[in-house]
């Protein structure tokens, strides 16, 4: 009976049991299901929303660089109209100095027997240093650069280049040479030059020498600046190399408060002409070695003599033979006559020197002490320029 | 500014500047290389002569010969005098050339200072 009881009690407990176990596994199954569920939606959620951010992100990305493009555009216009507004001041202003050059010259030779000549020197200077700033300002703002129209020596477009900055008398041009630059190069040969002078003098001590030899290497001419200045160290060597090719063109408005208009100037007249110039060597100072290397065809082996030699030559073949002549006193000893060569060949106030072939006419022998004394007073008038001042004065100088 | 500037500027004045042709050297004093000084070039100049600027040599090669006077020398090279005369007292530094003054001229005596004498003279003796 009670053993009855205990199995009856079992197998309840075991049904309730088993009841149990069903109905957690169940409610088991169940929970999972959900569960299943509600993460797959959460992952498509998560999926929708990734794209949203996706798409957001593109469009401001895209908005961005529309921004970015905008601001290059208005910053290219900006400076398009700084150029144009500052290449026409520029423009005037460097023929406005050129014009003024062209007038000191003419005063210069008027007064060039008068005391005033000194000052007139010095403004000279100064306004050559002018015209060298507005010439860089008028290259920077992509306006033409002034021409010559004749050939010149490269020892003399580097004297050229040598007024054009203040401290002109620490260069001394080592070496003259015959070789010449043609005309078309002797502008910017000369501005470049010029700018490579002001920055060797700029960046040495102020009466540390600077020295411009010429070198031949293979076709091509070198103008070689030597100073005595503190160098450079590799970022600006790089810096100055990119500019210097013509490759990096800064904005005007990166050029900073006092603006260094040197290297970009440089590197963009020497795209523009077709030279080059290298400021990474170490002068034998230990300062700065800049090399400006023209290719042959912006120079010639041609001589290109100045038009005054004519006359000196003429002299000097003149007097020769009236040494040898027959114009000797009883004693064998030379007879002193008046001068006749520079009589014949001192030009009369108009009239233009002798071509330098033609030979002096052979009579031209006996005493003349009248023509002598006029050609003395024509001397005299014409160095002292009181009523000579042509125009061919100016012109053939 | 009138638009049409890309025609190029010319250039049309003297290439080298007087003031790197005098180096910058201030002209001499005015008694100094007057127009009848009479220049000739030093016995020993050749040799040291090439080193010279192109128109400082072209000087020397005019006074090689002989005395020339200073205004010749000027009107052959085509300088201003007062370049040439700065060029002269350079090469006379550098005693590559001999320079012969002229006699100077004689002094006008004051015209005031005769007139006060004879004016003296007059009423010391009465004339």
């Amino acid at each position: 009976m009670k053993q009855d009881t205990l199995v009856w009690c079992m197998v309840a407990v075991t049904v309730i049991a088993v009841a149990a176990v069903v109905a957690l596994a169940a409610r088991n199954r169940a929970l999972g299901a959900k569960k299943q569920q509600s993460e797959a939606e959460l992952r498509r959620q998560l999926h929708t929303s990734d794209s949203h951010l996706h798409l957001s992100r593109a469009e401001l990305q895209r908005f961005r660089s529309e921004q970015d493009g905008t601001l290059r555009e208005a910053k290219e216009a900006a400076e398009e109209n700084t150029k144009a507004v500052l290449k026409g001041a520029a423009s005037f202003l460097q023929s406005l100095a050129a014009e003024q050059t062209t007038l000191l010259d003419s005063v210069q030779r008027k007064y060039g027997g008068h005391a005033v000549l000194s000052d007139l020197l010095e403004v000279n200077h100064a306004n050559a240093q002018m015209a060298r700033k507005a010439q860089g300002i008028a290259v920077m703002c992509g306006a033409p650069l002034g021409r010559r129209n004749r050939p010149a020596s490269v020892y003399d477009v580097v004297r050229s280049a040598q007024g054009q900055i203040r401290n002109f008398h620490r260069v001394s041009v080592m070496q003259q040479t015959a070789l010449a630059l043609k005309a078309s190069a002797v502008a910017p040969v000369a501005l470049a030059v010029a700018e490579l002078l002001d920055n060797a003098a700029s960046f040495s001590q102020h009466d540390a020498p600077i020295e411009v030899t010429f070198q031949r290497a293979q076709s091509n001419l070198c103008i070689v600046i030597d100073d005595a200045g503190v160098g450079m160290n590799d970022e600006d060597r790089q810096r100055a190399t990119e500019l210097l090719s013509g490759d990096v063109v800064p904005r005007l408005s990166q050029l900073g408060n006092q603006p260094k208009f040197g290297f970009p100037v440089i590197g963009l007249i020497a795209r523009q002409y077709g030279f080059k110039v290298d400021v990474t060597g170490v002068s034998r100072y230990g300062g700065v070695r800049a090399v400006v290397l023209l290719p042959e065809e912006l120079w010639t082996m041609e001589e290109t003599p100045p038009a005054q030699e004519a006359p000196v030559s003429s002299i000097l073949r003149a007097e020769g033979r009236s040494q040898s002549g027959t114009a000797r006193t009883t004693h064998g000893l030379p007879k002193r006559g008046a001068r006749q060569a520079p009589i014949a060949s001192v030009p009369g106030p108009v009239a233009t020197p002798p071509a330098p072939s033609a030979p002096p006419a052979p009579e031209r022998t006996g005493r003349s002490s009248g023509r002598s004394l006029g050609a003395f007073q024509r001397g005299t008038l014409s160095g002292r320029n009181l009523d000579t001042t042509s125009p061919e004065g100016s012109e053939d100088a | 500014m009138p638009d049409e500037p890309e025609q190029e500027l010319e250039l049309t004045s003297s290439l080298v500047p007087l003031f790197v042709i005098t180096n910058g050297r201030a002209l001499p004093p005015d008694h100094e290389y007057e127009h009848t000084t009479l220049v000739m070039a030093a016995q020993d100049a050749a040799a040291t002569a090439r080193t010279l600027s192109p128109e400082a040599g072209q000087v020397m090669a005019l006074v090689t010969e002989g005395f020339l006077s200073v205004a010749e020398v000027a009107g052959h090279t085509h300088l201003p005098l007062g370049i040439v005369r700065i060029l002269l007292a350079q090469l006379e530094e550098d005693s590559l050339i001999l320079v012969r003054r002229p006699i100077p001229r004689a002094e006008r005596v004051d015209r005031e200072l005769v007139s006060a004498v004879l004016e003296g003279l007059k009423n010391r003796f009465g004339a």
